[in-house]
């Protein structure tokens, strides 16, 4: 078991440190990220898997900059993250492209954004819409196109701001089994060919396994770093990886301890369901 | 077999004028002739009812003189200013509602009060700040137009997807680039919707403003008609005004319709 690690700024390019995410609700506060520390080197893809309810989605919001953390660090290269930072790019679980924009609209998005010239962006965007395969639907609208189809417009959109961290939330979670092992073929493939250090929140082990360096596994509610995981199988892996001893030697590991957080969260909502109605107020 | 007829293309096999096409037109003959009917029968006052060759007689001389035309500018143009003025006012007002809950809040309860009031009760007020010129129609025309279009941007703006918003925020867009880029587009329908309430509404409320106290536009000229007993030229009037409105909302509605069709 590797303890989490303390942050060390010197060669990691994200830091999270000590951070502390405590909502108020009207029951009283909740804590949903407790002192999580972590760091992601350059060019890695490291993974965060936890049961439904462990924080995950609250550390994307985090770390994107889209909502405040209670205490703790969170730094890029160095940089404190006070809102949303320019070197992190979402990807986000929903549907999140502009159905009023053609493809290459979308893409050119955080382009247009920067006041880059209209010739020059939709050459940009003409790029990473051809890294994520979907040339030949540059003119085409959002509804035109497929949920897989539409899930990489908005990688495309994201990896074209070009963020030195891809920080991303389930992106796959609304897709069905084979489009989201084909997709997840090519991310890691779009991945190692821009050494893209990449941060995914997911609660698929296979995906995790398959894409990862590293996993962060976390607890239930109160989300904790329970472990992290060093992946040591050989690069490139595709699909088919999942098939090997190996591979479902780290599966099984990983399972052993999201087994135990997840009936812990399931024990936890059924109790919440048996306390007859009324009894909250 | 016999099933596979009812896949064959729709625009294949598809009569010239569909039966609700035909129904339509037997429909509208019918009014005609009942029309006709009841001009000539004798039962009504005369003229109330005039026959459709006095009113086709009255409608070739209302559209040879140019004193209707004038008259059609002048309500145009106060329609026109009223739909800029209380259109760009509303969405102004309805953004602002619908992006800030503390003033939606305290605010949005008195545009559902005021939104279904007759603007016509403030008619003397308006002509007290205004004058009888088209100022005071234009006031009328504005006010009416003002709440359809608070109302629909405002629930538009908080039926925007809020993945949307959470995307232009992470590409750290500026406020005038998330209105601009994102808020608006993405309520172009109620928008649109909201402009097409607001065109009927100003219509009606400078037309009506023109009926009560006025020197020109359409509104004085039907009252005109009317006070003279011109039966066939009022219902002329009524007629052209009634394809202009039928025109203007068409107009507005393929804007809409079309957005729909390419960009969902």
């Amino acid at each position: 078991m590797t303890p989490p690690a303390a942050p060390q700024s010197s060669n990691e390019i994200l830091v999270v440190d000590d951070v502390l995410v405590r909502f108020d609700t009207p029951d009283g506060s909740v804590t949903a990220v407790d002192h999580v520390s972590f760091g992601v080197r350059p060019g890695e893809f490291l993974s965060v898997i936890g049961p439904s309810g462990c924080g995950k989605s609250t550390l994307f919001n985090v770390i994107g900059g889209l909502l405040g953390h209670t205490a703790g660090v969170v730094s890029v290269a160095g940089e404190t993250i006070n809102g949303p930072h320019q070197s992190i790019g979402m990807v986000f679980q929903e549907e999140s492209t502009f159905p009023w924009r053609s493809v290459t609209d979308n893409v050119a998005f955080p382009l247009e954004l920067i006041g880059m010239p209209k010739a020059q962006r939709i050459e940009r965007a003409r790029h990473f819409i051809s890294l994520v395969g979907l040339d030949g639907f540059e003119n085409r609208y959002p509804n035109e196109l497929s949920g897989g189809m539409r899930q990489r417009v908005s990688l495309a959109r994201t990896l074209a701001s070009e963020p030195k961290i891809l920080l991303m939330d389930e992106p796959f979670a609304a897709l069905d089994e084979q489009t989201r092992l084909l997709l997840g073929d090519k991310v890691l493939q779009i991945q190692q060919q821009l050494k893209q250090t990449t941060l995914l929140i997911t609660h698929n082990i296979t995906e995790a396994v398959q894409m990862s360096d590293r996993i962060l596994v976390m607890t239930y509610r109160p989300g904790k770093v329970k472990r992290i995981v060093d992946i040591d199988l050989p690069r490139p892996r595709t699909s088919e990886i999942v098939g090997s001893e190996a591979f479902g030697r780290y599966v099984a590991q990983i399972w052993a301890d999201l087994r135990e957080e997840a009936s812990r969260g399931m024990r936890d909502e059924e109790d919440h369901m048996m306390q007859p109605a009324g009894s909250k107020s | 077999m016999a099933d596979t007829s009812r896949v064959t293309p729709l625009a294949a096999t598809a009569p010239v004028m569909s039966p609700v096409t035909l129904l339509r037109i037997a429909i509208i003959l019918t009014v005609l002739a009942v029309w006709e009917l009841l001009s000539y029968s004798g039962w009504l006052y005369r003229d109330v009812v005039p026959s459709l060759l006095a009113i086709g007689r009255a409608l070739i001389d209302l559209l040879t003189h140019g004193e209707y035309y004038f008259n059609l500018a002048v309500t145009a143009g106060e329609v026109g200013t009223a739909l800029l003025l209380g259109g760009t006012c509303g969405l102004i007002v309805g953004i602002t509602l619908g992006a800030n809950r503390f003033l939606s809040k305290a605010f949005e309860s008195y545009l559902y009060y005021l939104g279904p009031t007759p603007k016509i009760i403030f008619f003397p007020i308006m002509i007290m700040w205004f004058g009888v010129g088209p100022g005071s129609k234009i006031a009328l025309g504005t006010l009416s137009c003002f709440f359809p279009v608070a109302l629909s941007a405002a629930a538009g703006m908080r039926q925007i997807d809020k993945t949307l918003i959470r995307v232009g925020k992470s590409f750290r867009a500026s406020t005038a680039q998330m209105v601009f880029k994102i808020y608006l587009p993405a309520m172009r329908h109620p928008i649109i919707n909201g402009v097409r309430l607001g065109l009927g509404v100003a219509l009606i409320g400078t037309l009506l403003a023109e009926t009560k106290l006025s020197n020109k536009g359409i509104g004085f000229l039907i009252i005109n008609a009317y006070s003279t007993f011109d039966m066939p030229r009022m219902y002329a009037m009524l007629i052209v005004l009634f394809i202009l409105s039928i025109g203007a909302n068409a107009f507005v509605g393929r804007f809409g319709g079309l957005d729909t069709i390419r960009r969902n």
